[in-house]
């Protein structure tokens, strides 16, 4: 049989029944545009996870104290890293510069008549903006009331803030000092990484003299200012020897000593954090994936199902088909054309309909949307082929229709 | 006028023909040992009852089924020997299907519902349509062409049916009480159309319960409880004084 013809036929059968084809399309809509929404949205977060790595961050070594997986109840980390722990690491092959990084305990900041309440600012050294794109300024000076501020954080109050301005910070115990503005940034580059994901604002405030957590170093016996995080930026061309330096200084550290017990030391680079993040990605984008190809199994019993009840209602045109010539394998793909069609169009809606669902979703998430064309196309070529399978018994059904039954239906 | 020495060869011949159905539980024989021939050209009615194996009978010669025992012929091929596909081609070629119910196909139009055999036969888009044109012009709807049946009086499809059943040159016609469905006038015209066909050179196998229709061909074949009666021969006297 013509091709042309079967097709034609196809689509006025289908085309007879707008109502029902457009119900049973839209199942196989569902459950196509649900797979591949979730599969663009995870190989967007893959694709930016990659992208973090592959900046400025590369050569970065993360030094944590965090709870063991398998510890007690979650805790939040400790600064257990010293001074001297910050100057051993600095003697490490390997170690280009070390930043270490602590919680400032605040109460407040103020900035004209505008007064935020805020628990916490970030204190560091100047090294932390070695390498970090400034949008406006520079880094603050050591032993200056000069801090730094990232975008977000320049619009936290009724008037945005700019380099050169007054902002009044108001510690714990009250007291209240002036610091000036000197830059804005992005990001520090030895921050940890994948902070894209918690947009906050950030206020960098230099260790010398703000910062005051103290605890006595195991190795000197004397009180030294103690870290949360450190982070080492390492030669590039020997991260990996740098990092197991590191690790090995870090078994007989001042950190090692003075971290409670359920708490484990690490020290890892960009890529072994983004290795982590990306399985746990890749693991959550094939479980939600998974849920969504059940429901595509959903729209392709709707197709079976009502191609079964569309074999019933045209059991007289078969037989009438039959009488005139055509072959039991005409019938089979006539029906199988009219399922495939139904399957076909589900995709061809689902694929700009997932599509548009994915970019709402990194839009959320303020992430760049990365398509899979490959994907987009198995998406396709999956409705096309739930289509036929499901009809496959359908079909069937309708190719041994007996015409002398069928004729003499009433 | 009638030598059987020379009879030309039979458009349709069954040999012996026997077809039992099962029918909750019980064997029904639909034919027993049935044996007839229709010439090229002949005009042939086949009467009987409800019950008594007259569309049995046509099923047979349409293809649409097979014999349980002996043999059906078909423009000199042997139905029983071919395989489904081969007696498609058949039922498509050799054979054209007029029924009581037309049996159009709902979405089609009218041209398309006399082109579809040829679809099957793998004519050509152009050609199709132009072959299906000629063939409603010939019975009387050339302003008809592109109505579905739904848009169509019943004595206009029964046209269309008629028109499709010739679309693929058939070797005979087989028309399955073509009037049932109609009222009288339009039965009478549908008839007429037959008689023209036939007149035309065409082999017609007619399957009817009524007398009146039956007599509009030249010979009667009464069967009843699946065997042959009596095959009873009309002169033109006859017909004449019906149409």
């Amino acid at each position: 049989m013509d091709p042309r013809e079967t097709l034609s036929i196809a689509v006025r059968s289908l085309r007879s029944h707008r109502l029902r084809s457009a119900l049973t399309v839209l199942g196989v809509v569902v459950g196509i545009a649900a797979v591949v929404t979730f599969v663009t949205v995870g190989a967007s977060l893959r694709a930016d996870i990659v992208g973090e790595v592959e900046g400025s961050s590369a050569n970065n070594i993360y030094l944590l104290s965090t709870p063991a997986d398998d510890g007690g109840p979650p805790d939040a980390p400790r600064p257990v890293f010293t001074e001297h722990d910050v100057s051993q690491l600095r003697e490490v092959d390997g170690a280009v510069r070390v930043v270490p990084q602590g919680s400032l305990p605040v109460s407040a900041l103020t900035y004209g008549n505008d007064t935020v309440g805020r628990q916490q600012v970030t204190a560091t050294t100047p090294a932390a903006f070695e390498g970090a794109t400034f949008l406006a300024g520079r880094a603050f000076e050591s032993g200056t009331r000069e801090v730094v501020v990232n975008e977000r954080a320049r619009t936290a109050f009724d008037r945005n803030l700019s380099v050169g301005e007054e902002l009044r910070v108001t510690r714990r115990d009250g007291d209240a000092t002036n610091v000036t503005v000197v830059g804005v940034v992005n990001s520090t580059g030895t921050e940890l990484p994948f902070q894209s994901f918690v947009s906050r604002s950030r206020f960098y405030f230099p260790t010398e003299p703000f910062y005051d957590t103290v605890v006595e170093s195991p190795a000197l016996g004397v009180n030294q200012r103690a870290y949360l995080q450190v982070t080492v930026v390492a030669d590039p061309g020997g991260l990996s020897a740098t990092q197991s330096a590191v690790q090995e200084y870090l078994e007989g550290s001042d950190a090692a000593a003075l971290q409670p017990s359920g708490y484990d030391l690490s020290a890892r680079t960009s890529g072994d954090i983004a290795d982590s993040l990306e399985d746990l990605v890749g693991r959550l984008t094939r479980f939600v994936t998974g849920l969504a190809v059940l429901s595509l199994l959903v729209g392709a019993i709707g197709i079976a199902n009502i191609m079964l009840v569309s074999v019933t209602e045209r059991t007289r045109e078969i037989g009438v088909m039959k009488a005139v010539g055509g072959t039991n394998r005409d019938v089979l793909v006539l029906f199988l054309t009219e399922a495939t069609l139904l399957g076909a169009v589900g995709a061809l809606v689902a694929v700009p309909v997932g599509l548009a669902g994915a970019w709402v979703a990194t839009e959320y998430a303020d992430i760049g949307l990365t398509v899979p064309l490959g994907w987009v196309g198995v998406a396709i070529a999956v409705g096309l082929l739930v289509g036929a399978l499901s009809g496959l018994y359908p079909a069937w059904r309708a190719a041994r229709v007996d015409p002398i039954d069928a004729l003499r239906r009433e | 006028m009638a030598e059987t020495a020379h009879t030309p060869e039979p458009v349709v011949a069954l040999e012996g023909v026997s077809k039992t159905y099962e029918l909750g539980g019980e064997t029904v024989e639909a034919l027993a040992d049935v044996s007839l021939s229709l010439p090229a050209g002949s005009y042939t009615a086949v009467m009987g009852p409800s019950g008594s194996g007259k569309s049995t009978l046509l099923n047979l010669v349409g293809g649409l089924d097979t014999p349980g025992e002996g043999t059906v012929t078909v423009g000199g091929r042997e139905l029983g020997a071919l395989s489904e596909r081969e007696r498609a081609a058949v039922r498509g070629g050799e054979v054209g299907f007029v029924f009581q119910t037309f049996n159009l196909m709902p979405r089609l139009t009218a041209v398309e519902n006399v082109a579809l055999p040829l679809v099957f036969q793998g004519w050509d888009r152009d050609r199709r349509r132009a072959r299906a044109e000629t063939l409603l012009a010939d019975v009387g709807l050339a302003d008809r062409l592109n109505h579905r049946p739904t848009e169509l009086s019943g004595g206009q499809r029964q046209r269309v049916a008629i028109a499709r059943a010739l679309a693929p040159d058939p070797a005979v016609l087989l028309a399955d009480e073509p009037t049932g469905n109609v009222d009288t006038d339009t039965g009478a015209r549908v008839m007429g159309l037959l008689d023209d066909l036939h007149a035309a050179g065409n082999t017609v196998l007619l399957v009817t319960h009524e007398r009146r229709i039956a007599e509009h061909a030249d010979r009667v074949i009464h069967v009843r409880d699946g065997v042959v009666e009596c095959i009873e021969d009309l002169d033109d006297g006859d017909r004449d004084g019906e149409a």
